[in-house]
């Protein structure tokens, strides 16, 4: 039987589910140290004076590390924009000036003590003296006039300080020609990732004499190269290692604990002092913490014709990647992608800016701009729709992106595109056809007993399309190593293999499925499987637990080396070796002027999604009672695993679109908290997820396999904001749908009772 | 800090008197946070659910008597209590999550001062008193009397609630409670409403209506009350007594909910708890209106 397709047990349920599982946070190694991480709470200031004397004499306390400790103050995962520590001595050795901090949750100093509560007593006891500098709080204060420019050493010398261009054909001509215009300007929220985890880690030096960091992240070479890079040491001198991880969500893709608990261990290990260092955040500081989902805004406009035609697409798109970049250009990419959504554009004039501020950074989120660029581009389709009359699948069938189409980028999307088919499959699940529903009831949701008198209901649909794997140039491969094992008899098959990998288990199953995928390469049993997972040590880059990328990029280096250890079988090797590195396609960078056809990205997952809710417009709450998410899978490793990122996704959307309301004003985060950050509880999400999976093989996939996991968070929020519209006629361009803000616009659209 | 567990409300005053600055607790649901925060809660604490009489609730021929320790999830839970008094006990059912109510208490509630606590409104609609108890001896106030603004109480030094006196309906009478909050459970009230009124013949003959989380202290709404009494509950009625609802709100404006959107929501959950109450009024026995 084959090993894909089985919802085979999670080797990992058991521990996780009573307790056993030891998360960072649960590493208590004899004999260590907690190391407080102190923040500077300075949204933008310079510091001129740092005296940590009275904390290094505090009780417990083993020793303070500043910036004068750091070798090469500077992090970043696409540059090094970030110190990390601000003070105001350094090396010298960084391209980003060290003693302005232009976050609150910039680091100061790490306070390494016998425990905690002396660490963190005698943080307070660090005097700083710092010299205000102009707030830039928001996009914008830092597009205006004379704005303070957040980094004065970047190139673009403007907060505006990365922009993209597509230039394509003659929009000008095609807004002459248009029967219609659709025009809007749209406001996208932050998101926090709420993993269950708050940041955790520890660290020592290894029997090899490395400096070891056993933290939750996305990406173990990429700590390892910007541990090294800050630490001036080299790679094979520094060792992480991800136990298990408690949720990510692009959250864990950025450096938190990783570089400091390194130069904690080293800054002791200068001492003579051998001992291991642990340090978690609080809730609070990993809400204040860590970059979140970009807020930013979009102005656009759409031509088409009376049919529904689109002839021409523009939109200025700004994010506020906050005070670093992190991922924010590429986050920009994904977005500039997806604003025209996944249709046939002829004529278009994009211009994306990602823009410096000094609120909490910006950076990697499930969907990774997806969401918000589809927000706007479905939205529009669906008011285009509703302009026309038209039916919101119909109009989709008459732009919607095919095989063989010419993408955004003036280049054929990669072969595979089953966008139509996914379409059609859910309009047939969400029986789209169907006459409209009756008014439904609000319940409990509200915490209000039923009414019918002010409940409205309605349908809406949104689909979505989004990369799959590293974008625009950025080196993508993935490493495998597999090693056979079993008689030395010529004739002999192998009995049992040891798969080795460094792809993040953050929750979502990843390494079931590298050992199904790697069953079904070397015709083993998965229980025949020995893993050696998530340790720079043993382990060849894999690439980050990102852009739905881990199964297709390790299920290609697993079959590849699973063909070489194969090779090495045959040829007599006991134990037989194959060593395996992945490339996929290249991809290429778009040109600045924004007009040369380039190919952006290798593959593609496709998806669509169809609601039905109700809406109480006296109090404006809203309850989801069926959500049909139709989304091509290429090949299903493992059902159980698909339909709980895709139940996961739709319930991180559904927080996004409804609850989720991050409140920063002038670079501080005011609902650190969930009590004021709401993520959906058990009684708020959909009454009903249906999820709907299609096997058409990518065919660059490992067995056909697509990756799937952002995208069915990508087209819930427009679908929502179009079944709003069907309920009463109403259309929202921002969220999150927070009950006051639905009702304040269906107040001022004379919805419901004054 | 000391912990104290008196026997007898004797004793519990005998501990107030002679060590000044001790407070009182029941289920230490908002004390708990208060320490973890790294509020001073004083010298010590005095825990009263030891207190018979204050862990007792009874039926008597024209009042519930309900002690002021009792949890929350003892009043739901009673089914006799559930039939006089539905909107008390669905207030006290809206406390917190399931583990909170097995602690929380309507003492402990109406005691905190929060502006939100769920079951003040609903103990003024239903008319309740509070016995307070003293070394004087005790004495008997309205609940509305307690609150007088945010974290404060009406209860001097040496005081602590004894328990809650709250009239049995008479004739066709009935309560309802209900609270906004923007999510399903687990949140602090935007706005809460509580209603009793006494209909006869399809006409209104009383009426007591109170709000929460739209100012300081609790808020009785006479203007409403009147706007009812003497009707039929017909929309010109449901209208008036909606708008002298929001036009009643001195609310805040945080991240729950605007001004405005307050003011407004008041409205409605006053129009609509007049509507379960009189339901239930007209209807004894029936479950209509349960949140759950």
């Amino acid at each position: 039987m084959s090993a894909l397709g089985q919802s085979l047990p999670r080797p990992d349920a058991r521990d996780k589910v009573t307790g056993d599982a030891r998360y960072p946070g649960d590493r208590f190694p004899p004999d260590v140290l907690f190391a407080f991480i102190v923040f500077t709470d300075q949204p933008h200031a310079r510091i001129t004076r740092l005296d940590t004397a009275a904390a290094e004499a505090a009780e417990g306390v083993v020793a303070v590390v500043t910036a004068a400790d750091v070798p090469v103050n500077e992090y970043g995962l696409t540059m090094f924009d970030q110190p990390v520590l601000i003070g105001p001595t350094s090396s010298g050795r960084s391209a980003v000036p060290h003693d302005v901090s232009r976050w609150e949750a910039d680091h100061l100093a790490v306070v390494i003590a016998e425990t905690e509560e002396q660490a963190r007593s005698a943080a307070a006891l660090i005097e700083s003296d710092w010299e205000a500098l102009p707030l830039v709080a928001d996009i914008d204060a830092a597009l205006a006039d004379g704005a303070p420019l957040v980094h004065p050493e970047h190139p673009a010398q403007s907060n505006a300080y990365h922009h993209l261009v597509i230039t394509k054909g003659d929009v000008a001509t095609a807004f002459e020609r248009a029967d219609v215009v659709i025009e809007g300007t749209y406001e996208l929220p932050y998101q926090e990732h709420a993993y269950l985890q708050p940041e955790a880690g520890v660290a020592y030096v290894d029997e090899e004499g490395r400096i070891t960091v056993e933290v939750a992240g996305q990406w173990t070479h990429e700590d390892q190269e910007q541990i090294a890079h800050a630490l001036d040491l080299d790679l094979d001198a520094v060792r992480v290692i991800y136990p298990p991880i408690g949720g990510a969500f692009g959250g864990r893709e950025d450096m938190s604990l990783q570089i400091v608990l390194a130069l904690a261990v080293r800054k002791l290990n200068e001492r003579g002092i051998d001992r291991p260092v642990r340090s978690q955040w609080s809730r609070e500081e990993s809400i204040v913490g860590h970059h979140k989902r970009h807020r930013g805004r979009v102005h656009t406009r759409w031509a088409a014709t009376k049919d529904g035609v689109l002839l021409g697409v523009e939109a200025t798109s700004h994010l506020d990647a906050g005070s670093y970049n992190y991922t924010s250009n590429k986050v920009l990419g994904n977005l500039h992608l997806t604003v025209a959504g996944p249709y046939e554009v002829p004529n278009a004039q994009l211009d994306s800016y990602a823009v410096y501020t000094n609120a909490v950074p910006g950076g990697a989120f499930r969907g990774f701009g997806g969401p918000q660029g589809c927000f706007v581009s479905e939205t529009q389709m669906n008011r285009l729709a509703a302009a026309l009359h038209l039916d919101p699948v119909e109009v989709r069938r008459r732009n919607v992106l095919g095989e063989g189409s010419i993408g955004i980028t003036s280049t054929p999307l990669p072969a595979g595109v089953s966008l139509p088919e996914v379409i059609e499959e859910c309009a047939i699940e969400a029986d789209w056809e169907a006459p409209p529903r009756p008014p439904a009831a609000i319940g409990a949701f509200a915490s209000l007993p039923p009414t019918t008198e002010a409940s409205r209901r309605g349908r809406g649909f949104a689909c979505a399309y989004k990369n799959i794997g590293f974008s625009f140039g950025f080196p993508e491969r993935s490493v495998a190593d597999i090693v056979l094992h079993g008689s030395d008899d010529a004739d002999a098959r192998p009995t049992s293999a040891e798969l080795y990998l460094a792809g993040a288990d953050v929750g979502q199953g990843a390494h079931l499925a590298f050992l199904q995928m790697a069953a079904e390469a070397t015709g083993l049993d998965v229980e025949a499987i020995t893993p050696g997972f998530s340790d720079t040590a043993t382990s060849g880059d894999s690439g980050s637990a990102s852009a739905s990328r881990l199964s297709w990029m390790t299920g290609n280096a697993i079959l590849g080396a699973a063909e070489e250890a194969e090779k090495a079988w045959r040829d007599g090797d006991r134990p037989a070796r194959g060593h395996f590195r992945y490339t996929p396609p290249p991809t290429e960078m778009l040109d600045p002027d924004g007009r040369t056809p380039t190919t952006p990205n290798f593959a593609y997952g496709y998806v669509a999604e169809a609601v039905d809710l109700s809406v109480d417009v006296e109090t404006g709450h809203i309850v989801v009672h069926d959500v049909v998410c139709a989304i091509d899978v290429g090949r299903i490793i493992n059902p159980q695993q698909v339909t709980g990122q895709i139940e996961g996704a739709v319930i991180q959307a559904h927080g996004y679109c409804l609850s989720e309301n991050l409140v920063v004003i002038d670079g501080r985060v005011m609902n650190p908290r969930f009590s004021g950050y709401l993520i959906p509880g058990i009684g708020d999400i959909p009454e009903q997820v249906r999820s709907v999976m299609l096997e058409i093989p990518d065919p660059r996939g490992p067995f056909g396999v697509r990756g799937m996991a952002e995208m069915p968070l990508m087209p819930y929020a427009p679908a929502i904001v179009g079944a709003l519209y069907d309920a009463t006629g109403v259309w929202f361009d921002s969220f999150p749908l927070t009950p006051p803000r639905v009702r304040a616009v269906l107040r001022a659209a004379g919805v419901g009772a004054s | 800090m000391k912990y104290y567990a008196p026997a007898t409300i004797e004793e519990a005053i005998g501990v107030l008197t002679s060590e000044p600055g001790t407070r009182v607790f029941a289920g230490a649901t908002d004390v708990v946070p208060q320490m973890r925060s790294g509020r001073d809660l004083g010298p010590g604490l005095i825990d009263l659910k030891k207190i018979e009489r204050l862990s007792a609730v009874t039926r008597q021929d024209d009042m519930w008597v309900i002690g002021a320790a009792v949890p929350a999830a003892q009043l739901t839970a009673n089914a006799d209590l559930s039939h006089d008094l539905p909107g008390v006990v669905e207030a006290a059912g809206l406390i917190g999550s399931d583990q909170v109510q097995s602690r929380s208490s309507l003492g402990g509630n109406v005691c905190n001062a929060s502006p939100a606590a769920d079951s003040v409104p609903a103990l003024v609609a239903a008319g309740a008193r509070a016995v307070i108890a003293s070394g004087d001896g005790t004495r008997t106030i309205l609940v509305e009397e307690l609150p007088v603004g945010p974290g404060r109480t009406s209860l001097a030094p040496g005081e602590f609630v004894v328990e809650f006196e709250i009239d049995r309906p008479a004739g066709a009478t009935a309560d309802a409670y209900l609270r906004l909050i923007p999510r399903t459970e687990m949140d602090i009230a935007v706005v809460g409403a509580g209603v009793q009124l006494t209909m006869d013949g399809g006409t209104c003959t009383s009426a007591r209506i109170a709000l929460g989380a739209v100012a300081p202290t609790v808020v009785r709404v006479p203007d409403a009350e009147a706007a009812i009494v003497g009707t039929t509950l017909d929309d010109a009625a449901l209208a008036a007594a909606s708008a002298a609802a929001s036009a009643a709100c001195n609310p805040i404006d945080d991240k729950r909910g605007t001004i405005a959107y307050r003011q407004h929501v008041a409205g409605v959950l006053t129009k609509r708890a007049i509507g379960i109450a009189a339901d239930r009024a007209q209807n004894p026995g029936t479950a209509n209106g349960s949140t759950h």
